[in-house]
């Protein structure tokens, strides 16, 4: 076999533009009529909007189709068939594998697959890998929590699939991880941004080990943007002084995107597996230009227990003005997942992303990784409190590094922030996705 | 690389192995351990087949055509 090549599928991720959009369609219109035929819940749903299968006929015919959102599962579920309700397209005994989402931004979302579901989250997950530069020569240590969420199991499956020797750091605290991938020489690592650092800061401060010492020369991170912000996937290769790339997936719509070993500064969509659309959320209308930010709505061809049709995922995205120099057609969001809808919010009436400040916070030297902003309200005036961690060797420069945060802030989000400046080790730390961002507006009767 | 790769050879192996499995699984009704790897094997057929028939199967169009 030819490790050498470069595409984990060298025909569909160089089809042609016009290629792939043929075969979006024709993809599209089967993973319709099975919603469509086999759950009740979607067909529900289009009869009401009066669209039906053979009212697809272009790729602009997908528009009619009504969007479905995650709050609209949260209603269906806890009903039969148990507990997945009327949105389930095969018989409860065909069902394998039982995951359900973090709860991030609310009541979990239950996500049943069956084995051929299970078979295409790992093809979706080997397309990463492979473009990544895993190889059966690779022996991988995941460091996650192996339980009900997604996260990384779908990576170990792919990992192992390619050929790689898989290392599960479950039931591990992150000290005895850190030996483990130390002993075993793992040259690659799965794991949210925001645990990769971790990591890297217990190695150093509280284990003597530098991490960029160890054997690790690559890294993928997912469930959180960081590994596309460039100060953190900076501080992330300096740190374990590894190739770092970034991945974004979702529970309820698979492995849909990755980032390649060019490098690119974005995200390629796997166009083959999914349909990404890029939604304008005030006019509705579909934005194919680059550089415009939307929210994603996208479609995954292939699962079938629990169909992902139109989902409005609500991560906000853009697509890249350049095609990569990797050679694949499949296109480039640019900057990776930029934010969720829901955390875009209006401060003091500007428009502000997280991920914003965080390229901001970790962009400055001398601050530690942490950081938590906090958004209020009293009475008619909005703040917002950022805190962040002064490293022990930068205390001299405090003075220094506060007036370049205020400055930085207020060039790259153009607001004025309280600032307070803590101890290293005193913000909270996560191990899977971090609650950075608080809005307490409205929120003070809780 | 590309034209070293017949995805016409590739895509009648794979409808060929899918016949195949598709009679094992028949077969092993009344043999468990038959009947549910020819089930796994189906599901790893059908990637195959995401991977190469699909594109195959659409009609009038030449992956190789870039």
């Amino acid at each position: 076999m030819n490790y050498s090549q470069p595409y984990w599928n060298p025909i569909l991720e160089t089809l042609p533009p016009e290629t792939l959009r043929a075969l979006q369609l024709k993809k599209f219109q089967r993973i319709f009529r099975w919603a469509y035929t086999h759950s009740k819940f979607h067909r529900a749903l289009y009869q009401a909007a009066g669209v039906a299968p053979e009212d697809i006929r272009t790729l602009d015919d997908i528009r009619r189709v009504p969007t479905v959102e995650k709050s609209m599962m949260r209603q269906i579920q806890g009903k039969d068939p148990y507990p997945y309700g009327d949105a389930l397209c095969v018989p409860l005994e065909e069902v394998s594998v039982y995951r359900q989402t973090s709860g991030t931004t609310g009541q979990p979302v239950y996500q049943p697959d069956t084995w051929q579901d299970w078979e295409w989250w790992a093809e979706c997950w080997c397309y990463i890998l492979w473009a990544q530069g895993y190889r059966p020569s690779d022996r991988v240590f995941i460091p996650f929590g192996y339980n009900v969420f997604v996260a990384f199991w779908a990576g170990h499956y792919a990992a192992e699939k390619l050929g790689c020797e898989v290392v599960p750091g479950g039931v591990l605290d992150t000290k005895a991880r850190i030996l483990k991938v130390q002993e075993l020489r793992a040259t690659a690592l799965m794991g949210t941004p925001t645990y990769i650092l971790s990591m890297a800061e217990t190695a150093r401060l509280k284990m003597g080990i530098d991490p960029s010492r160890l054997s690790v020369n690559k890294i993928t991170c997912a469930g959180e943007c960081g590994a596309s912000i460039p100060s953190t996937k900076r501080r992330l290769e300096e740190a374990w002084g590894a190739n770092v790339y970034d991945h974004a997936g979702a529970t309820e719509i698979g492995a849909w995107s990755y980032e390649c070993a060019a490098q690119p500064g974005g995200l390629h969509v796997n166009e083959a597996m999914f349909l990404v659309e890029i939604i304008d959320p005030e006019t509705g209308q579909t934005i194919e230009e680059a550089g415009r930010r939307g929210k994603m709505v996208i479609t995954a061809f292939d699962r079938q227990a629990q169909p992902c049709v139109r989902f409005d995922s609500k991560d906000v995205i853009e697509w890249a003005a350049e095609p990569c120099a990797c050679g694949r057609s499949f296109r480039l969001i640019r900057g990776g997942v930029v934010g969720r809808a829901d955390d875009i919010t209006k401060v003091k009436g500007v428009l502000i992303a997280p991920s914003a400040i965080e390229e901001v916070v970790r962009g400055i030297k001398g601050l530690g990784d942490e950081y938590e902003v906090v958004v209020d309200k009293t009475g008619d005036t909005e703040t917002i409190r950022l805190r962040v961690e002064l490293l022990p060797e930068a205390q001299d420069q405090c003075a220094w590094i506060q007036s370049e945060l205020e400055d930085q802030l207020r060039l790259k989000t153009n607001l004025r922030y309280d600032l307070e400046i803590c101890g290293c080790g005193s913000l909270p730390r996560y191990e899977v996705k971090a609650k950075r961002f608080k809005d307490l507006r409205g929120k003070k009767s809780e | 690389m590309q034209s070293t790769i017949d995805m016409d050879d590739l895509h009648r192996n794979i409808q060929s192995a899918r016949k195949a499995v598709e009679e094992l699984k028949r077969l092993g009704e009344d043999f468990p351990a038959v009947a549910r790897n020819a089930e796994r094997m189906l599901a790893s057929l059908k990637m195959l087949e995401i991977n190469v028939s699909d594109v195959i199967e659409m009609e009038g169009i030449d992956p190789g055509d870039s």
